[in-house]
């Protein structure tokens, strides 16, 4: 097993995030996570990224502890797209992939070819004299992405001699992506363990989830509700107890996968009977009256 | 660490080391030969070789050589010391909050150094051991100086840390409030010190080079000369560190202690600037923001470029402050400061769409 999560529990600020989260995850497989807002996705992530130590429970990568790992080490061991990266100096798009091969003490031949590589991969060769600022959102993104594959990569192509050794995490990957970038992106987190990567994704696309991922784990205030493949997880019963939605799980003929869509009959009033109550029609009469008053001389 | 470089940016970054360190050349040429007593630039260099026992065939006045060598060249020499390290330090405060606006001189940096230099000047009158032109006199300010100066800087990292990394305003209005922190505790001891003092306290305020000495030139090379020399090879973690703390530990850089290092070597480059010529602002400001419209934000490239661009402002600078009401002269913070401030407003007006104050 490449990952293994025994029974973690997180704290921050008081708040209980994460509770005895177990999970399993071998090497070559696209695990993704979903769950609602603030369901402890993220913290989940961070967790795995080395980002917070003080959890209690045990976690192994490659049967060793993850917190006896150096930044370095963990470095090269796995990368990670966050959702949001501010940037705010001109640098190259060229400049930004090659951030990714900093930890790695390679030959700058070596690092140059792994460069090409990854923004050939991204598509985004192109864009390789660009200044960053001048991109859009979902070119930046793929930049991103590019730098985060030159970190994971030995060598200026995929190779099955990395297996099991490697780990990616992606957070809300596809963000700003168009529909054809958001399909390469998940293509190329499939590609990668296809090598004998682990890719782990958090995800809000059902569609995306289900067309890709091997392992499917829902998150619920902060513990796994379920975890299994996409037959298993994607059900109506299981997004209603997670996202508090009631859902159809089709079967499309031409599509191997199951396609998710909200229940009409049942979500049209979400705003008033949802687990959101905010705009309940209680509330909407108690807001402050917009007239301004005559009564002032 | 890698250092993933193209032939194309070697080529770019030596070129640009190239032409600033020529144009270096040629201003401490200018700077040197400018004053009541003119000497040409073949004669300068003719007066330098001999030192080294190379003679050229140009003839000078005997009494140039003294001019030079005693008053002109420590006084440049200062200048150009200073100068580098207010850009390197500006360039690693900026990149230590991750924006342009960063400036040992605009979020307090140099007004901590300087109480703790005019502490030291103040104690003079009970601690004779401080007075005078001894070594422990220097030293003790440049201590004084760096203590002070990194506590100024520690306490505006506390303030402009936020849940989601530092922010600008906090950093800007953490800076405003050191400076008058600051200013409040030099007031106080210009206030209690007798006349002799008040002169070299009011000094302080205003950056001068009028101090140079040649033994002022050596005890502050080593505090610049570290930063200058080290700064460099914290490049390619600084430039991954401009995605975020969080990128930047995910791609294997070790955050916290780049943060300590960045802090004390600029620190250290203010410090020792400040002991001997005062608060001398918006170099760092400038400097490094002028260069990057050349070279691009890379640091592999900002540090050495930041280092000659600065000395070559303040060398200017200062000529021009003794030149303009000869015999009189000026202080040289007031120059940078005239070239300086309307840059950080036209900074601000530039970075008011991008910025979420």
């Amino acid at each position: 097993m490449m990952l293994d999560i025994q029974n973690i529990s997180l704290s921050l600020g008081g708040r209980r995030i994460l509770q005895h989260v177990s999970l399993q995850a071998k090497a070559g497989e696209l695990c993704v996570v979903m769950g609602a807002n603030g369901a402890g996705k993220t913290t989940l992530l961070k967790v795995l990224a080395g980002e917070y130590r003080h959890y209690t429970g045990q976690i192994r990568l490659h049967g060793e502890q993850l917190q006896s790992f150096s930044v370095a080490e963990q470095a090269q061991r796995r990368a990670v797209l966050s959702q949001q990266v501010v940037l705010q100096l001109a640098f190259t798009v060229r400049e930004v992939v090659q951030m990714g091969r900093f930890v790695h003490h390679a030959a700058p031949e070596l690092d140059t070819a792994i460069v090409d590589y990854a923004m050939d991969t991204m598509q985004v060769a192109d864009l390789a004299g660009r200044s960053w600022v001048t991109l859009s959102g979902g070119q930046q993104q793929r930049v991103h992405m590019a730098r985060v594959l030159a970190q994971l990569l030995e060598k200026p192509q995929l190779e099955k001699s990395t297996a099991g050794k490697k780990m990616l995490l992606l957070d809300e990957p596809v963000t700003g992506m168009d529909i054809r970038h958001q399909q390469l992106a998940l293509q190329l987190a499939k590609k990668l363990t296809e090598y004998g990567m682990l890719v782990i994704a958090v995800l809000h696309d059902f569609q995306l989830a289900a067309a890709y991922a091997d392992q499917l784990i829902f998150l619920h205030q902060g513990g796994v509700h379920v975890a299994g493949s996409v037959q298993e997880v994607l059900t109506a019963p299981h997004i209603r107890h997670c996202f508090g939605i009631g859902v159809q799980v089709l079967v499309h003929p031409q599509c191997n996968h199951p396609i998710v869509i909200p229940a009409f009959a049942e979500t049209s009033n979400l705003l008033y009977h949802g687990n959101n109550d905010l705009f309940s029609p209680v509330s909407m009469e108690q807001l402050p009256d917009s007239q301004p008053e005559s009564t002032h001389p | 660490m890698a250092l993933v470089t193209t032939p194309w940016q070697r080529r770019k970054e030596a070129g640009a080391v190239s032409v600033l360190l020529l144009v270096l050349i040629m201003v401490i040429l200018a700077a040197t030969g400018t004053g009541a007593m003119h000497i040409s630039p073949l004669q300068v260099v003719a007066i330098l070789l001999k030192k080294i026992h190379i003679t050229l065939p140009v003839s000078y006045d005997p009494a140039m050589e003294g001019v030079l060598l005693m008053i002109r060249l420590p006084r440049v020499l200062l200048g150009v010391l200073t100068g580098a390290g207010l850009a390197v330090a500006g360039a690693a405060m900026q990149g230590l909050f991750r924006n342009p606006m960063a400036d040992p001189g605009l979020i307090g940096i140099s007004s901590g150094a300087s109480v703790g230099a005019v502490l030291v000047l103040s104690l003079q009158l009970w601690v004779p051991a401080l007075t005078g032109n001894g070594w422990l006199h220097y030293y003790g300010m440049n201590i004084a100086a760096f203590a002070a100066a990194f506590a100024a800087a520690w306490l505006i990292i506390r303030i402009a840390r936020t849940a989601n990394g530092s922010s600008v305003t906090m950093m800007l209005l953490g800076g405003i409030a050191v400076n008058a922190l600051c200013a409040a505790f030099t007031g106080l001891l210009t206030y209690l010190s007798p006349n002799e003092q008040l002169r070299s306290i009011v000094f302080w305020m205003m950056g001068s080079l009028g101090a140079a000495t040649w033994q002022t030139v050596l005890v502050v090379m080593p505090f610049i000369l570290l930063p200058v020399v080290l700064l460099p090879r914290l490049a390619p973690a600084m430039n991954v560190f401009a995605l975020g703390e969080r990128e930047a530990q995910h791609s294997g850089v070790r955050v916290q202690s780049l943060k300590m290092q960045l802090m004390l070597l600029a620190t250290l480059a203010v410090a020792a600037g400040v002991a001997v010529t005062g608060v001398i602002g918006f170099v760092g400001l400038v400097v490094p923001h002028m260069i990057r419209q050349f070279t691009g934000p890379s640091y592999r490239i900002l540090f050495p470029c930041s280092a000659l661009g600065g000395a070559i402002l303040i060398t200017l600078s200062d000529l021009l402050c003794r030149t303009i009401i000869a015999p009189a002269e000026l202080p040289v913070g007031i120059v940078t400061a005239i070239i300086g401030a309307p840059f950080f407003i036209w900074l601000i007006m530039k970075e008011k769409k991008k910025l979420v104050l």
